[in-house]
């Protein structure tokens, strides 16, 4: 029996490690991203100062800032969660007891994967949306549906992370360890 | 329940849940979608909006200049400028009185207009300057106090998010809005220049004095300055001159201070690594408010209460410089428990449209124009005033052996100086708006 609950929080740190790792990962990607439109930015803009050399902004170029500016929103997204990075206010908070202030993270993080769930799923099905109407971008006429498509991964593992803080939240309470 | 009522409940309702401590963009995000099933009826427009509203919120062109100033911000503050500024500014002040508290006020602006957010300016510059101040013998009061309103200059002066944020709530020019922030950063540069000789005079600080420096040491000092200059310049003055639009000019920015970081050695694998990280970080805490507010005010739209806000407080017949006090007020007491974007995000929507209703004999563009400076004012006081106050959090953290209190009652003098600050700039429009029509 002992051996089994250990066996099976090994295997939940690893779970939780994984998806950790996955979410920096992500992380990761979304900043490169911003380096990336960053420096597409700056070529555009030198392009257009010296166009009288023949040379020019490169076409579409807010297209692909615009985006790329919802492609590292949520590929950004689980990273935020699991540093648990939204705002709060703790003014009043603070003088509440363990008990209660443990309820409501417990009531806030099923709320946030609600939200979460909500969320990807829509944007799936506004995937599908954009994918039947064709719409594209103005000036390079690429497909809407490719943003969304590139953006849905981020909000799934954000769902994901929505349910493994939940989890270390309610884990606290044993031990009362801080809340974050 | 009319939905006028709906919208007017839901303000208290949401305000209850953030101070339960449920995330900001969470409170925004459930209240926004219960209005919106109450007042339609049904679930299913609110899910058809749930299709598009995150990805086009998301993939607004004027908003991705947020995460390019940000970069820019963390590639400032590990570009190691922070010292050069400070030590800029130490030539021309040490050898008077509170000379390296008004240095560190001078250098916090300084970084302020590379960097576009008070907390990263806190705390880089408290890296900085704290164990100078300490090394010469001021308070641990006052050099915390001195940082944590210094650090105010890091939104006050531009680039400044907040200013970007009102700028597209309120759908007006950032560029002309930057300009308008000039002025009023310099008298807030002066203010606390001013309140700090005052202090050490009437507390009778032990500080050390040093020599006054030579011409000489001072043309050096300001020649290790250049790339903050440079980048400022070409910051700003691109986008006034219309090289670029904002984003580009955070965009060529962050390319910029990027290379002065990476040629100072402080942008090693780790180094980069973080400062990545933490734009990631904060760009997605500040897109979720957003989200939260866009699905919260889409429903605020329905209720009407903007509107009816509006034609309610024009009905009146209060004089408007009395309306603009209790807007300025509220928004202090707001600030003394929320932080500045929140605050600037929730509220915009619903006071924007009663300000504009009230006639102060200016057009409209000029008068929104002010407003927005007056608000990013009153919201930057809010990050050093207790109980919390953002800026003194921060400070608490570096400055270790400095109590909170002590903090909190070194700080009580520079809330007075931008009390002071406030009503000039309420008394004389001009100043925030002279340079805005000298220049364009």
């Amino acid at each position: 029996m002992y051996y089994d609950v250990t066996r099976m929080r090994l295997a939940w740190q690893n779970i939780t490690g994984l998806i950790e790792r996955l979410a920096r990962g992500f992380a990761c990607v979304s900043g490169l991203v911003l380096l990336a439109l960053v420096v597409l930015t700056i070529i555009s803009v030198t392009g257009r100062q010296v166009s009288t050399f023949g040379l020019g902004p490169i076409p579409g170029d807010f297209e692909l800032v615009e985006h790329g500016g919802a492609f590292i929103v949520f590929w950004g997204l689980p990273w935020c969660q699991l540093r648990y990075g939204h705002v709060v206010v703790d003014i009043v908070a603070r003088h509440l007891s363990y008990l209660l202030n443990w309820i409501v993270a417990i009531v806030c993080h099923l709320a946030m994967f609600m939200m979460a769930i909500l969320v990807a799923r829509q944007l799936g099905l506004g995937l599908l949306d954009k994918m039947n109407w064709g719409e594209t971008s103005f000036i390079l006429q690429l497909p809407i549906w490719w943003g969304y498509a590139a953006a849905l991964p981020g909000a799934w593992l954000w769902v994901v992370t929505t349910a493994t803080t939940g989890c270390d939240i309610a884990a606290r309470m044993k031990h009362r360890t801080p809340l974050p | 329940m009319t939905s006028l009522e709906l919208g007017l409940y839901s303000l208290p309702v949401m305000l209850g849940l953030i101070l339960l401590r449920i995330p900001v963009m969470l409170s925004m995000f459930v209240v926004g979608c219960m209005g919106l099933y109450w007042v339609q009826g049904s679930l299913v427009p609110l899910f058809a909006q749930m299709k598009t509203v995150s990805y086009s919120t998301f993939s607004n062109y004027s908003l991705s200049v947020i995460p390019m100033f940000l970069l820019m911000g963390q590639f400032a503050s590990r570009g190691g400028l922070s010292k050069a500024l400070f030590n800029a500014a130490n030539t021309f002040l040490r050898h008077r009185r509170g000379g390296l508290a008004m240095a560190s006020i001078v250098a916090c602006g300084g970084f302020g207009a590379i960097c576009g957010s008070s907390l990263a300016t806190v705390a880089t510059m408290g890296q900085v300057t704290l164990p100078q101040l300490k090394k010469h013998g001021y308070s641990g009061r006052l050099s915390t106090a001195v940082l944590a309103a210094g650090g105010t200059l890091g939104i006050l002066i531009p680039p400044s998010v907040v200013l970007i944020i009102y700028a597209i709530l309120t759908e007006q020019n950032i560029a002309k809005l930057f300009v308008a922030a000039l002025i009023p950063g310099f008298l807030a540069v002066f203010g606390y220049m001013v309140t700090v000789s005052v202090i050490v005079r009437v507390t009778n600080e032990q500080e050390k004095m040093n020599q006054r420096a030579s011409w000489r040491e001072r043309t050096q000092a300001i020649q290790d300055i250049w790339p903050v200059v440079t980048i400022f310049i070409l910051v700003l003055g691109g986008i006034y001159q219309g090289w670029f639009t904002p984003t580009e000019g955070a965009a060529v920015g962050a390319g910029a201070t990027g290379l002065v970081a990476y040629a100072s050695g402080g942008l090693d694998r780790t180094g980069f690594e973080d400062a990545i990280l933490e734009t990631i970080a904060t760009t997605v805490m500040i897109f979720m408010i957003l989200f939260g507010a866009a699905v919260y005010n889409s429903f605020l739209a329905l209720s009407r209460l903007p509107f009816e806000a509006a034609v309610f407080v024009n009905g009146l017949e209060l004089s408007p410089w009395l309306v603009l006090t209790l807007i300025l007020t509220c928004y202090l007491i707001l600030g003394c428990f929320m932080d500045s974007l929140s605050m600037i995000i929730l509220t915009i929507p619903v006071f924007f449209p009663v300000f504009q209703t009230l006639d102060f004999g200016m057009n409209s563009e000029h008068a929104a124009l002010w407003f927005g400076i007056l608000v990013l004012i009153v919201v930057e006081v809010g990050l050093i005033t207790p109980p919390v106050g953002l800026n003194l959090f921060i400070i608490n953290r570096l400055a270790k052996d400095v109590s909170l209190s002590e903090s909190y009652k070194g700080v009580v003098p520079f809330v007075m100086s931008d009390l002071v600050r406030i009503v000039i700039l309420v008394a004389f429009p001009a100043l925030t708006l002279f340079l805005v029509d000298w220049l364009y």
